[in-house]
């Protein structure tokens, strides 16, 4: 494996192509599943298991599938994942899968998911097909906890459902449009901090060139 | 040329279906690992609801109406609690499971089971209000007021409280249930 690849490839998913702060997929349970931490966190786990498995299962399958149906095939493939979570989370974990059931259903329809096997996993190997899966779900994660400690601690007062003494729970703070909200201000610095390190490494890269200020480079 | 098209159809149909039977294969064999019963599930649950024992479940059967259904009814050993699970059509996700408990005749809980909807959270205890602590000859025909931004949803919950007091009304009052009749 090209060590290159690999590690561009996980920094793709958690940071470069963040798909919820630079990519701005799944919006949807974005803000339907980040009222608290304990929810953001499971909707995160419980996608990045479909993205994985799904991811691989399409790279396999990538020179079988004909052009035409595959789009139908990616669904198949994907609904039969997110159905396996819907099963497992109802027998093990049947108070979470009842406050998030309808959520859960819903991921078959998460674009991050449709969109890696579309644009990664058809055209790449399995090992870098699941290591997409896994740097695309775990910055997915990331973010909506992330947005979750945000929104929980405005609206309950609380952090990973323990209460915060002294502090107040805002009301209106739950709603959806709160949430959006939280959720472009997080965009918003996320994307401000990766461009102020991205300026600082090139301008590393500037300063280390053999000519300083840029005069080694090729002039056009 | 005809054949190269008919080819390519039949390639599509073949893969398509060949991956449709790998899924229903894999889904068989999680639904064997995590399976639940639900007549088992159904009895924990009255159990854990209501605090008393159910040792037999009065009707397994249930009854069908037309806007939702009895899925089962059991009365605790004690003879306090009447638990049922009904289900509301009309939701925005497909019919809501309801479990509904009557102590004597009066409905004293009502508490959510599995459904496909997002705004169940709207309905708050105003609407609730409107069926809890209420005899079911008070509840029988009773035109319940929706919640505005869940209609669906709170049509779907009033559905299968209106199934519950249905079935009451021309089974356990009478005595008789599916099984027994």
């Amino acid at each position: 494996m090209n060590r290159r690849k690999i590690k561009e490839t996980v920094l793709g998913g958690l940071i470069r192509n963040n798909p919820t702060f630079v990519l701005v997929l799944g919006t949807c349970p974005t803000i339907a599943m980040t009222t608290s931490l304990a929810q953001a966190f499971a909707m995160g786990l419980a996608t990045t298991f479909v993205l994985i498995f799904s991811n691989i299962f399409v790279s396999l399958l990538r020179n079988v599938i004909p052009d035409k149906v595959r789009i139908p095939c990616y669904i198949v493939i994907i609904s039969t994942f997110v159905i396996i979570v819907q099963m497992v989370m109802r027998r093990f974990l049947p108070d979470l899968y009842e406050t998030m059931q309808a959520f859960i259903a819903l991921i078959v329809v998460n674009c991050i998911i449709l969109a890696r096997a579309e644009s990664f996993a058809s055209c790449n190997p399995p090992l870098y097909s699941a290591l997409d899966g896994l740097s695309m779900g775990l910055g997915f994660t990331g973010a909506l906890c992330l947005i979750g400690i945000v929104r929980e601690f405005f609206a309950g007062g609380a952090f990973a459902g323990m209460a915060i003494p002294g502090f107040p729970a805002m009301s209106g703070a739950g709603a959806s449009a709160f949430g959006f909200i939280a959720f472009g201000c997080m965009m918003a610095l996320f994307n401000f901090i990766i461009q102020k390190a991205e300026a600082r490494k090139e301008r590393l890269r500037q300063a280390s060139l053999p000519l300083a200020g840029g005069a080694g480079e090729v002039q056009a | 040329m005809a054949d190269t098209k008919k080819n390519a159809v039949w390639k599509c149909i073949v893969v398509l279906a060949a991956i449709a039977l790998c899924s229903g294969l894999l889904l068989g064999f999680f639904n064997i690992i995590t399976y639940v019963d639900p007549l088992q599930s159904a009895y924990d649950r009255f159990a854990q609801d209501t605090g008393a024992s159910f040792s037999e479940m009065t009707d397994e059967e249930g009854q069908q109406y037309e806007n939702g259904s009895v899925i089962y009814y059991a009365v605790s050993d004690d003879g306090e609690w009447h638990a049922f699970l009904a289900s509301g059509n009309g939701g925005f996700g497909g019919p809501v499971q309801v479990y509904l408990y009557f102590r004597g005749s009066v409905l004293e809980k009502i508490l959510i089971g599995e459904n496909g909807e997002t705004y169940l959270d709207r309905l708050d205890d105003a609407f609730y209000g409107q069926f809890l602590g209420k005899d079911v000859s008070e509840l029988s025909g009773l035109e319940a007021d929706l919640v505005s931004g869940a209609t669906k949803s709170s049509t779907a919950v009033a559905n299968a409280v209106d199934a519950a007091v249905r079935y009451w009304n021309e089974h356990v009052t009478g005595g008789n249930t599916n099984e027994q009749a």
